[in-house]
């Protein structure tokens, strides 16, 4: 009894000790509890049943709190309205035609121009001025047409005249006018717009835009495919867009408008634009389900709990393809992925900055094995050129070829032999040539494929993994000798990593 | 009294070491978070590029940032996701919450499933019951959480049908959210209850050797009250270790079952943030996780000094 004095100066029998010991640790428990359920007042209203008093009625209060309740200050942005949840049950209920897309393109914050996810699939509400068809033309979406200057600065877009926003205010070319001036000073990936958008004009007679660069602009058609299109009369009381969080409803343009965001279910849900005037879906509603895990995504394929799948330039895996093909239910059609991959050179020093040592090892890697062991199949040997085959402008050259005999005959030619016969072969400063080879880690595998290829000539390799950040700063750094990278059709990442590359095997999409 | 001052301080000095290191680690990291937000299909000029690092204090000196982070932090602020496009403090509340439901519930669970029939186990390990429960523990815990998460998931939710494959809830009803936590809560408590039968089970085999249960035994009580009454008391302190560290891996979320069963919760939160360089938020999370791990731990010395009277005794 001393010693327990000693301790917090309390006599304690035994029976008291182990109940202060229950009750330390159901304390524990509900302190960590607490935070959470007191942290929304009293007083708000709730979409679940709260009963008057007891045990039960405080787990309630905590799940309630759970989900983003409406009244919660700081969160009024994430509310989802309770009329919104209600109509999306009566949706359910009544047993509308609904498409579900399983996508692993996961949206993290409900920010529709802060979340680069959500922008994408907010394409099918806030449609881009224009959109890349299913030949990989750019065509007009919200335009009709466009032109451009002959010295590339003017592009003026006109617009379908039977557009409509879903709270029934048509479309106007102030709300494009808006949108990409709003993109261009609100978004830091849209900077390039507020330095160089000198000017830009409206014609109500034409229902057309016009923008007026500084300097000639190329690609703006391309640019255009990504930027959504929003309604000027909603945003632009909103001043700073990146942190504006709203789970909807968010009045669209397009055939359907997103009307709610919930995180928590992993669901976005769209629903058919009352004002809409093109061809009309079938499907009342669109519901996005969003899936952390690539291979939970393809079993709720199979199964059929999701209608399709989707991945921003990307293909089905390829590994769940034939267990598709087995459920009998699934049409297929194969088209080829406007996502490429690519091994991109460093020609700011040598090796890579001889012509004659790259030709030479476009022969030394292996293009069949790549596209059987990292597309299963579903690739295909690429040809000479960057432009791959989904993509307007392809050119048809010949393909590309595997001869490790030709590529150390051309290496010779250009000039690099292993005359001290450590089997290595030394560049022109006569010291053995060693290849930095920088590799994501999605890549590892394509790399070891490389490692082995070049070593097979007589290149020494030195492959270094790494994860999406280091390898965007060692690249920007030109700190590699030549790496694997992927880009989409709008990136102009290839100008900053070189201007040499060797498209290597992709795979093709199947639907 | 001395000897909880004590211990405060000790705890008080460990929350501002941690404090440091929180700034730190997510810095020492490689890559730049200003990068990481705008993305690599963007191009933007230098310009664009330091007023962005320049509006999220990136630009100033490592030591005006650590003291601008510490200020902040007396001001219980905990800063701005650069991701989410939130205060900190919101978002941690809000991933929280979810996460100590289905964690904090599985925790329990594990733990009295753990002590029940490990110390069953343990008192009579020859019986086949206590063999096969053993067994079956022991290959619980060498599988990997991700394959027996993905297994469940598809044995229970896609060729049974019988739960749903992801999402904290489909309609925000508290029937819709117990039913869609139910497997990942299910596959997380198995979990723990085979960390905690392997150690009760080790425990209760060594306490039954000790005089004090032959005693007991002599004296004529039975085996469920010498097993209850006196060798689990005895038998659960390193449960009670366990269990402080467990509060500390609760924050910190079931990365592996929130990628499984897509929940939206800290796990995969804090994997964002790292990969995002998501500064503030990275800070933020790890600060509460450290908090309740100290918390916890403090809780675990005092119910030690409670439960054993050996840990009271002056040294």
């Amino acid at each position: 009894m001393k010693q327990i004095k000693h301790f917090i100066g309390l006599e304690l029998k035994a029976g008291l000790k182990r109940r202060m010991a229950l009750i330390m640790l159901i304390f524990t428990l509900f302190a960590i509890l607490l935070p959470v359920g007191t942290a929304v007042p009293e007083d708000s209203e709730n979409n679940l049943t709260i009963s008057k008093d007891g045990f039960f009625d405080g787990i309630i209060t905590y799940l309630k709190n759970l989900y983003p309740g409406a009244e919660r200050e700081l969160q009024t942005s994430e509310t989802i309205s309770k009329a919104a949840i209600e109509d999306v049950q009566q949706s359910a209920d009544s047993g509308r035609v609904v498409l579900k897309i399983a996508t692993p393109s996961v949206v993290k914050s409900a920010s529709l121009i802060g979340d680069s996810n959500l922008g994408i699939f907010a394409h099918l509400s806030n449609p881009p001025l224009m959109k890349m068809d299913s030949e990989g033309r750019l065509v007009g979406q919200l335009a009709e047409s466009y032109n451009v200057s002959e010295n590339n600065t003017c592009w003026t877009f006109y617009l379908k005249d039977d557009l409509y926003w879903s709270d029934g205010e048509k479309v106007t070319p102030q709300d494009v006018e808006f949108s990409i001036r709003y993109y261009g000073k609100k978004t830091p990936w849209a900077g390039w717009i507020n330095e160089t958008l000198e000017s830009s004009t409206i014609s109500e007679a034409d229902n057309s835009v016009t923008f007026k660069f500084n300097k000639p602009y190329t690609r703006v058609n391309m640019e255009f495919v990504t930027y959504n299109i929003l309604p000027a009369h909603i945003w632009e009381t909103i001043e700073n867009p990146m942190e504006y969080l709203n789970n909807g409803p968010y009045v669209g343009c397009g055939p359907y408008y997103l009307k709610m965001i919930d995180l928590n279910a992993g669901k976005l849900i769209f629903e058919k634009n009352p004002y809409w005037k093109g061809k009309v879906s079938e499907f009342e509603n669109v519901e996005v389900h969003l899936y952390s895990n690539v291979d939970v995504a393809t079993l709720a394929l199979k199964n059929g709990d999701v209608d399709t799948y989707y991945k921003y330039a990307g293909s089905y895996p390829y590994s769940g393809i034939e267990q598709l093909e087995k459920t009998g239910d699934f049409d297929f059609l194969e088209k080829t992925d406007i996502g490429l991959v690519f091994l991109s050179p460093n020609l700011k020093k040598a090796p890579f900055s001889d012509p004659g040592f790259r030709e030479a090892l476009t022969y030394a890697i292996n293009y069949e094995e790549i596209a059987r062991l990292e597309t299963l199949g579903y690739g295909e040997v690429p040809n000479r050129g960057f432009v791959p085959p989904a993509m307007e402008n392809f050119k048809e050259t010949e393909k590309l070829e595997y001869s490790p005999e030709k590529a150390i005959e051309t290496l010779e030619k250009a000039g690099y032999s292993d005359s001290n016969g450590n089997g290595v072969l030394e560049g022109k400063d006569r010291k053995d040539i060693k290849l930095e080879i920088l590799i994501r880690s999605e890549y590892a595998r394509t790399g070891e494929l490389l490692e082995e290829y070049f070593e097979r000539i007589g290149l020494s390799v030195d492959l270094k993994t790494v994860d999406a950040d280091t390898w965007v700063t060692l690249k920007d750094s030109y700190d590699y000798d030549l790496t694997v990278t992927r880009s989409t059709p709008g990136v102009c990442l290839c100008t900053q990593v070189g201007e040499a590359a060797i498209l290597i095997p992709d795979g093709q999409a199947r639907e | 009294m001395l000897e909880i001052a004590k211990k405060v301080t000790r705890y008080f000095a460990s929350f501002m070491l941690i404090t440091a290191i929180n700034f730190t680690l997510p810095r020492l990291m490689p890559g730049d978070p200003v990068k990481n937000l705008i993305g690599e299909d963007a191009y933007v000029s230098e310009k664009v590029t330091e007023e962005l690092r320049a509006e999220l204090g990136l630009n100033m000196s490592l030591s005006e940032q650590f003291t601008s982070y510490l200020s902040s932090l007396l001001h219980l602020d905990l800063g701005y996701s650069y991701h989410l496009h939130a205060p900190v403090a919101e978002v941690l509340l809000n991933k929280m919450g979810w996460t100590l439901l289905f964690v904090g519930i599985s925790v329990v669970i594990g733990s009295f499933l753990g002590v029940f029939l490990g110390a069953l186990a343990g008192w009579k390990p020859e019986r086949k019951a206590s063999r096969f429960t053993s067994f079956a523990f022991v290959v619980i815990s060498c599988i990997p959480p991700y394959f027996l998460a993905l297994l469940t998931l598809y044995i229970f939710a896609f060729k049974l049908g019988l739960f749903p494959s992801k999402g904290f809830y489909d309609t925000p009803e508290i029937g819709s959210v117990l039913y869609h936590l139910f497997l990942p809560t299910c596959v997380m408590s198995v979990f723990s209850a085979s960390r905690n039968f392997l150690v009760m089970r080790g425990s209760v085999i060594q306490e039954k050797e000790q005089l004090y249960a032959l005693y007991a035994r002599a004296k004529g009580l039975h085996d469920t009250g010498i097993l209850f009454r006196h060798i689990v008391k005895n038998a659960s302190l390193p449960i009670i270790t366990l269990l402080a560290l467990d509060f500390g891996f609760l924050l910190s979320g079931a990365l592996f079952i929130e990628i499984v069963f897509s929940l939206n919760g800290m796990g995969l939160l804090i994997y964002d943030a790292i990969m995002g360089k998501d500064y503030p938020l990275l800070q933020g999370a790890f600060l509460v996780i450290a908090f309740t791990a100290l918390l916890t731990n403090m809780l675990a010395d005092l119910l030690y000094a409670l439960i054993d009277p050996r840990a009271r005794r002056p040294a």
